[in-house]
């Protein structure tokens, strides 16, 4: 799939329209060196893979989704093949909320692991996610640690990785 | 089938710190330094042994370790040889692993020995392997590691409760001090005061340098054997008289509340129901301070702190020598470092160490019949708990 292919996902007209933050520098964003898969986090991706591809062709449109127990209609982080409550594998995708609040944060000041040690520092931490029972952890761009606070809105959001992978993250976007 | 009493009649560690050793010769120092400290056993009484490494193909490139480190160590384990991984808990594992394979008569004389080597050339490397305790393909990519969760469980603590920087310096202060008592411990003859370490630097905010342990090099290892063959080894046994574990999730965005560890409550209620003891029965607790908001959070599931006042707990030293309970004598691994597989074997050393009145005078506890070691594993989502008995019948 190519790299030019990215349709986005609209903008929600409902909410009043907030200026594109300005762009900071986002080391996650330039050209990846590939690693040893032993030693890449990012997962592998693509259907012949992995059961769980669609995750991430939607976030190439996008769209940050998981699957939902069709059974239950439970809403399973991080997405799965099979249900753990009730263990069908009849489950299917549903978008995730697009913004989210800060239950709690850190940031890594140092010790990062392999690949990451130049984005440092940088924050992550636990967002709670508008009107669904789920609690995400992510990295948190858009602001340095110091201006974050708990209970502040952020987007969820997908990114490009820079290697032909798309990944997810939160962005502090007020 | 009775379940048969078990008891620890010996152990030894090496020295913990940056290592010029490599894997294997860590196992060689703990095999000498056991067979000297438990000067009644022979090789061949050893039927049985279980490895704790939680990532020797990470930290050494090495896989089939538990024959690895019997080679190294001079055993021929006859009936079980088996490794035990659980991250941070993987020597307590191998111990409730000995425990239950003795008890169940499958085996008499038992070595749980870990051995970890952590500190590589590249600490990036060493940093990945960390990681990979987490969830590598949601938690992984963000960048996720001990410290920064760790660092989120100090931050709600302190927004739920008001815990302080200067409390969980407290907890820091207590447990270097007594490392500065154990000549194997990482920060041995190394001083900490809390303003001093109020100024070293964030590595997780609120997390400074001195909230962290260590990544460590080391070994550890203990004698458990059953209790008809006891006194053969010692005359001051420890028995196992307790043991609970709880699974609580793993992926960090199940973790549900951070100040509340479920896991531990359920752990500990196990293992003080085995023993038939109460949190206030304990005397002395080998406790898994990993972070300092670990130890705080600790005091309060235990029940040995009222909810929430885990801070106040560590401030007025209740969990020292003179509190409620003398909590970490050995140093901790705040003090002592953390080499994952050694650190619950390491706990389990000082335990006997303690009840049988070898336990040097700076950190002695006084009168202690009971006491309780824990580790928590990865981002808390695992409990292991255990409680000893100090001497007496079987």
């Amino acid at each position: 799939m190519s790299a030019e292919a990215r349709p986005r996902r609209p903008t929600p007209t409902l909410a009043a329209p907030t200026p594109e933050p300005v762009p900071s520098p986002d080391p996650t964003s330039r050209p990846r060196e590939k690693k040893p898969f032993l030693l890449d986090f990012f997962p592998l991706e693509t259907a012949d893979q992995t059961r769980l591809s669609r995750f991430f062709e939607r976030l190439k449109e996008g769209r940050v989704s998981t699957t939902r127990c069709v059974q239950e209609g439970v809403l399973l982080w991080p997405p799965r093949t099979a249900c753990p409550g009730c263990h069908t594998e009849d489950v299917d995708w549903v978008d995730l909320p697009e913004r989210g609040r800060i239950y709690a944060f850190s940031a890594v000041l140092g010790g990062a692991p392999l690949g990451m040690e130049s984005d440092v520092p940088f924050a992550v931490g636990l967002v709670d996610l508008d009107g669904v029972p789920l609690r995400l952890f992510g990295r948190i761009e858009g602001r340095a640690w110091t201006e974050l606070r708990i209970g502040q809105s952020v987007r969820l959001e997908s990114f490009d990785i820079g290697d032909g992978r798309w990944f997810y993250r939160f962005r502090a976007d007020d | 089938m009775n379940v048969r009493d078990v008891a620890l009649v010996g152990g030894a560690t090496t020295k913990f710190g940056v290592r010029a050793s490599t894997w294997a010769e860590l196992a060689q120092e703990i095999g000498v330094a056991l067979f000297r400290s438990v000067p009644e056993l022979r090789s061949e009484d050893v039927d049985s042994l279980f490895l704790g490494a939680a990532e020797p193909e990470r930290f050494a490139f090495q896989s089939h370790v538990a024959p690895f480190a019997a080679e190294q160590m001079g055993l021929r384990p006859h009936r079980i040889i088996q490794r035990t991984e659980l991250a941070c808990a993987s020597g307590q594992s191998a111990i409730r692993s000995a425990y239950a394979a003795i008890a169940s008569g499958l085996s008499d004389v038992a070595v749980a020995v870990g051995v970890e080597k952590m500190n590589l050339p590249s600490m990036a490397e060493a940093n990945t392997a960390m990681a990979s305790v987490m969830d590598r393909a949601w938690d992984g990519p963000h960048g996720a590691t001990a410290p920064p969760f760790f660092a989120m469980v100090a931050q709600r603590h302190q927004l739920e409760y008001g815990t302080t920087d200067d409390q969980l310096a407290a907890v820091s202060e207590k447990n270097h001090r007594f490392a500065n008592s154990n000549p194997e411990a990482q920060f041995y003859e190394k001083t900490f005061s809390r303003e001093k370490l109020a100024r070293l630097p964030l590595v997780a905010p609120p997390l400074r340098l001195g909230d962290c342990s260590s990544m460590t090099d080391g070994a550890a290892a203990v004698v458990l054997v059953a209790a008809d063959r006891a006194r053969a080894y010692t005359d001051r046994p420890a028995w196992i008289r307790g043991t609970g574990q709880y699974s609580d999730f793993h992926n960090l965005a199940n973790a549900g509340s951070l100040t509340d560890w479920v896991g531990l409550k359920h752990a500990a209620r196990e293992a003080f129901g085995r023993a038939g003891i109460g949190p206030d029965d304990v005397d002395f607790a080998e406790i898994h301070d990993c972070f300092t908001i670990s130890e705080i959070v600790e005091y309060e599931m235990f029940g040995w702190a009222e909810p929430g006042k885990g801070g106040p707990f560590a401030s007025e030293g209740q969990g020292d020598i003179g509190g409620k309970l003398v909590v970490n004598p050995r140093g901790g691994l705040l003090g002592c470092g953390h080499p994952l597989g050694a650190t619950g074997i390491a706990q389990a050393v000082e335990v006997y160490r303690q009840m049988s009145g070898a336990a040097p005078a700076a950190r002695t506890v006084p009168d202690p019949e009971w006491g309780l070691v824990h580790n928590l594993s990865g981002s808390a989502n695992v409990h292991s708990v255990m409680i000893y008995q100090r001497g007496g019948a079987a």
